[in-house]
């Protein structure tokens, strides 16, 4: 099954000082999968996600992306092999414009010029309904559009693998469904996307496929609907979550 | 041509007519002011466009110069040649510099270059037999005659033309990395930004002004003495790209011409000047936070991210 191989973490492991954040985790991706990744606070989500996007190098364990190994180089070379990610809170270029914002990753391919960044941002604004805030500062934006104008950003890597961390944390309903119907269409375009949420309901409409970690172990990975009826999920977030 | 190209022309074609009218005293301050203007304005560029905030500018300028000078008094360079080599050595010491601290932010990177800059400020000191100490190292000037004003537009040209130089610079997907850099520099490199190369290059461009300032410094005084690399010589500059707008190139330029000649012109307060220094500080930081060349060109500055600022605030 060569398209199982779109992406592989083989044994990742990360320890800070005494404490292990995430260990001995293997999660493989076929191409165009879209994939959910939840667990209770602590459980190395986060960690994952910024060893599987370059900026943490894990203490064991491989990443490949296309069969290639990409463990232990830097995030930016993860960028432009098409690993894209956003952060669990906005972390924008805030005193840039919107505009600035999205060609920063599109100019950093020094093979592509200004003018055609400029359009493929002006594309992906108008994906992402913000053309009106082209000029603003990115400081200026509300939350919810920070957080918009941050999958934007991703989106401006043309990225094959996105990881998209608490993509529905702190926004309001409607701005929740759109970013929802965001993630559907990329998938539907092809993209293989990794969802990290609490968000049980939204992670179960969306995702066909989820993983769940708990003190930095795997303990689920499969069917969605199945695995949040699993007993030990549902215990691993200590009833405090209704997984109905 | 913006408010801002307009406030600029004037600007460079007073500082080109002054000398017809001022007396030699004030030019020879003008030639000093041009030493300050370049590195506050390479500084500004390096901590105000890159966020990188390092106190060792001076200790490059120090460097150029002493080299610069040594150079041309024991091994008989030309005074040209001699230039070259100091800014080239600069350069170099600004890209190992840099290459060290890659990794350090904030105020570990501040620590650190105030303590290199310390460092090299007692070898200075202490390598008598090469730099003469704390007596200083005599320099040769390079125009003869009495008049300062060689000096004076060989400095203003140097400055301008680093200024061209840096807005080259950002102009180009360079300046955007940097600002980025400032900004949020993990979020860079997760945008493809290669954060380490950028700035490097950053430590390369400005360690190399500062240190052609340096060159420029020694034959016009007359004399280095390790007292440029103290650190209140590092806190004018930065307060005088601070003054008049960290985030401006010329805005620090213009805020070192500023603050030397009103330095020059409350010289009878003696220690008191510093005083008022740290209060236009504070009062710049409270109410004109881009600095006071910002204030000039405020309106016309993308008026839309203005309005959206305005609109949410």
């Amino acid at each position: 099954m060569a398209e199982a191989e779109f992406f592989a973490a083989d044994g990742l492991s990360k320890h800070f000082g005494g404490i292990s954040a995430v260990d001995d985790l293997s999660i493989s991706l076929a191409r165009g999968e879209l994939v959910g990744l939840i667990g209770p606070n602590g459980s190395g989500k986060t960690t994952t996600i910024n060893m599987v996007a370059g900026a943490l190098r894990p203490d064991r364990g491989i990443i490949r992306l296309r069969g290639v190994a990409m463990t232990g180089s830097p995030a930016h070379v993860f960028a432009r092999s098409g690993v894209a990610r956003t952060f669990q809170v906005p972390r924008l270029f805030r005193r840039m414009t919107v505009l600035e914002n999205l060609i920063v990753p599109a100019l950093s391919n020094a093979a592509t010029r200004r003018p055609e960044a400029e359009r493929r941002a002006g594309e992906v604004l108008s994906f992402l309904r913000l053309e009106h805030l082209t000029r603003s500062l990115a400081r200026a934006l509300s939350g919810g559009q920070q957080k918009l104008l941050e999958l934007g950003r991703a989106l401006m890597l043309r990225p094959s693998l996105l990881l998209l961390d608490e993509p529905f944390a702190g926004v309001h309903p409607q701005l929740l469904a759109q970013i929802m119907e965001h993630i559907s269409s990329l998938n539907a375009d092809g993209h293989t996307i990794i969802v990290v949420d609490h968000n049980i309901d939204a992670i179960r409409s969306l995702v066909g496929r989820t993983v769940v970690m708990a003190q930095g172990r795997k303990i689920a990975d499969g069917l969605s609907e199945e695995v949040l009826r699993d007993p030990a999920v549902i215990r691993a977030y200590t009833g405090a979550r209704d997984a109905r | 041509m913006t408010r801002s190209h307009a406030v600029q022309a004037v600007l460079l074609i007073v500082a080109l007519i002054l000398p017809m009218w001022a007396g030699p005293y004030w030019v020879h301050v003008g030639a000093i002011a041009w030493y300050y203007a370049l590195l506050a304005s390479s500084w500004a560029l390096l901590a105000g466009y890159a966020g990188q905030f390092s106190f060792a500018h001076v200790a490059f300028a120090a460097l150029g110069g002493y080299a610069s000078a040594l150079l041309t008094l024991h091994l008989g360079f030309p005074p040209a040649l001699g230039v070259i080599a100091g800014v080239v050595l600069a350069t170099i010491a600004g890209a190992l510099i840099g290459w060290l601290v890659l990794r350090l932010s904030g105020p570990y990177l501040a620590l650190f270059t105030l303590a290199l800059s310390e460092i090299f400020r007692l070898m200075l000191v202490a390598e008598q037999q090469l730099t003469r100490g704390s007596l200083g190292l005599q320099v040769s000037g390079w125009f003869g005659g009495e008049s300062d004003r060689p000096y004076y537009y060989l400095g203003l040209g140097l400055l301008v033309l680093a200024l061209l130089l840096m807005a080259g610079l950002l102009r180009t997907r360079v300046g955007l990395f940097l600002r980025a850099i400032r900004e949020d520099e993990g979020a860079a490199r997760a945008a493809g930004v290669n954060t380490t190369r950028y700035k490097i290059l950053v430590f390369v461009v400005t360690s190399g002004l500062a240190g052609l300032a340096g060159t420029y410094y020694g034959p016009f005084v007359g004399i280095l003495t390790p007292g440029i690399v103290i650190l209140p010589e590092m806190g004018l500059v930065i307060a005088m790209a601070v003054i008049g707008g960290i985030e401006s190139l010329p805005g620090a330029a213009v805020g070192a011409v500023l603050v030397y000649v009103l330095s020059e012109l409350t010289r009878e307060y003696g220690q008191w000047r510093f005083v008022l220094l740290g209060l236009a500080l504070i009062l710049v930081q409270r109410f004109a936070q881009n600095g006071l060349f910002a204030v000039l060109e405020r309106p016309l500055i993308r008026p839309a991210a203005v309005e959206a600022e305005r609109g949410r605030g």
